[in-house]
């Protein structure tokens, strides 16, 4: 195969733009990160110069001390936390728990639910958040975790994925735990959950990812800094602390590690992820 | 007798089906039905969120409002909503599509799994970013004194000028769809990635042993059987570029004119939250959904009639 080993003007113009997407990509985050480090005159100085001169801690202060001193982004981000986590882990189980049904019971309507859950996606959560808003406000819910959380429950993607999953699990070990005498639900909890866990890592990541990138509906649900997430703080940081770039990378930069931390060392389920239909809230 | 206790136990399993399912119907009902049956019955009143008197009938008022040409010239009307959606969309899924398949057949062609690797992560790594950091970034590369004039000067050899990226409504709109483009690049390329890898490479060594030269192989091969793919990554593309949200919402907010970004998303939060007028916010909602839905009737029609059989 040495013809292959040839270097041709097509190959370099091929390996020409593979690189010039590899900066376009990741340029900005590499400016992030090393933005951080600087003082304002530094960052807007012409021309740029990628190595922060010294380091400038006093924007990491700045970023988590928040605007008046408050260290509200440690609630904040506590926030956005508690919230993403909360809602990976009831897409889990509500998901599997109907994932389950619908792949391995046989029961009148099991076709109709399917079809109905699969139609929601074509539902678009901007489409419906003001009805959902007045929901929040009947229910006097505004800035409680209940009302972040409750329209995320779980998503028809998840329900989707999660009977795709199930429907080639082997019913031989679900009669088996049956002829032993296991209770359905102890079923589902002790041999299927267990049995899942790859589609259930995907799932998990994709779920808290959405809600740790969503900034639609805590802007509709918390009005008290308290109940802010970590995008809202970001926003409302970069808006008040406008002149003061350094401070905003040193922000965007700490709200950014837990999705990176995250990446690389889940980074398979990241890209296996991907290649499925996001959900609709992605 | 044997067959009767056999469909007992059916039952009983058919029952616990049932009770699995519930859940999940409980939530889509209260959550997802009920609530898009209520954007539409809302969007015949005039409704607003503060008012105790009960809201008036208005037919289809709202909508008749939303399509009034005689609004058309105001600058945050729905109609220049519609324009700058489509445009984002269109501006936006376009390179997407085109930069996303290309790169994606260039790195199958690399001989290094290692580099296939190292290139798939390094595009998906703006993905994980959110876009609020996303547009935060981009915003201080787009200042009037940061690298996107810098660069630009430097490439076009007009050093000084600014192209107003946060400013100017055209340049502004780019901005939107550059920082789009920048986030979900590498998410298409892993999805065209995948279906590529579905290609028998059985169909390949037959092409190169008939004769025929990459490009064509491209055209001839690649192309139509990756048409199920292309079709998905379209629409799902189209359907992301018409909910955008954040990147405008934080451009706007730090000070960038509204009306050129004013996309649907941004008009019903305004409408809807800000100016509490649900009824008309509604009326938006519905116009968003009807294309939504639209558009993925039309990829179910066309992925059903165009299935492909290696």
């Amino acid at each position: 195969m040495q013809i292959e080993r040839k270097i041709t003007l097509p190959k370099i113009g091929m390996s020409l733009v593979l690189l010039a997407m590899l900066f376009f990509t990741l340029m900005p985050i590499v400016f992030m990160i090393s933005a951080s480090f600087m003082t304002s005159r530094q960052i807007l100085r012409m021309p740029f110069s990628w190595i922060p001169e010294g380091f400038a801690w006093e924007n990491f202060a700045k970023a988590i001390q928040g605007n008046d001193q408050t260290y509200i982004f440690v609630r904040n981000i506590s926030n956005s936390l508690i919230v993403s986590t909360t809602v990976a882990v009831t897409t889990v189980l509500i998901a599997s728990l109907t994932g389950y049904g619908l792949a391995k019971f046989r029961f009148r309507g099991r076709t109709t639910i399917f079809m109905m859950i699969m139609a929601t996606m074509m539902i678009p959560f901007e489409a419906i958040m003001i009805p959902l808003y007045m929901v929040i406000m009947v229910l006097r819910i505004q800035n409680t975790y209940v009302g972040l959380i409750l329209p995320f429950l779980v998503s028809a993607f998840g329900v989707f994925q999660m009977k795709q999953y199930l429907t080639t699990f082997p019913t031989e070990f679900i009669d088996a735990a049956r002829v032993d005498g296991m209770g359905e639900f102890g079923i589902y909890l002790r041999i299927v959950l267990p049995n899942c866990k790859p589609v259930i890592a995907t799932l998990a990541i994709l779920s808290f990812r959405s809600q740790w990138d969503n900034l639609l509906w805590p802007l509709l649900v918390s009005q008290s800094d308290k109940m802010k997430t970590i995008p809202q703080y970001i926003s409302n940081f970069a808006l008040e602390r406008s002149t003061d770039e350094g401070a905003m990378m040193a922000a965007a930069l700490l709200a950014s590690i837990p999705m990176f931390l995250l990446f690389m060392s889940l980074t398979k389920y990241f890209i296996g992820g991907s290649a499925v239909y996001e959900s609709r809230k992605g | 007798m044997g067959l009767k206790k056999y469909r007992g136990i059916e039952r009983k399993q058919a029952r616990w089906g049932f009770i699995f399912v519930v859940p999940s119907m409980l939530f889509f009902s209260l959550f997802s039905f009920y609530p898009i049956i209520n954007a539409i019955y809302t969007s015949f009143f005039d409704k607003r969120a503060l008012s105790k008197a009960p809201p008036k009938f208005l037919g289809l008022g709202n909508y008749i409002r939303l399509f009034d040409p005689a609004r058309a010239a105001n600058s945050l009307s729905f109609y220049n909503s519609l324009r700058a959606t489509l445009v984002f969309t269109l501006g936006t899924f376009i390179p997407l599509l085109i930069l996303s398949l290309m790169i994606a057949v260039f790195i199958s062609n690399l001989s290094s799994n290692r580099t296939k690797k190292f290139l798939q992560i390094s595009y998906y790594c703006p993905a994980i970013l959110s876009s609020v950091v996303a547009a935060t970034i981009w915003m201080i590369i787009f200042d009037p004194r940061g690298l996107g004039n810098q660069w630009i000067n430097a490439l076009l050899g007009t050093p000084g000028v600014d192209q107003g990226w946060l400013v100017d409504p055209v340049m502004e709109q780019v901005s939107t769809m550059v920082i789009y483009f920048w986030k979900y690049i590498g998410y298409f390329v892993i999805l065209f990635i995948t279906g590529l890898a579905s290609i028998p490479p059985t169909i390949y060594e037959a092409a190169t042993i008939d004769g025929a030269s990459k490009w064509q192989v491209f055209w001839r091969i690649t192309l139509p059987l990756l048409k199920p793919t292309v079709v998905l990554v379209s629409v799902m593309a189209m359907l992301q570029c018409l909910k955008t949200f954040s990147t405008q919402y934080m451009l706007y907010s730090n000070g960038a004119p509204r009306a050129p970004i004013n996309v649907i998303t941004f008009n019903i939060y305004v409408t809807g939250i800000q100016q509490q007028y649900l009824g008309r916010a509604s009326a938006m909602s519905v116009v968003l959904f009807i294309m939504m839905l639209l558009l993925t009737l039309l990829q179910f029609k066309t992925t059903k009639s165009e299935n492909v059989d290696y």
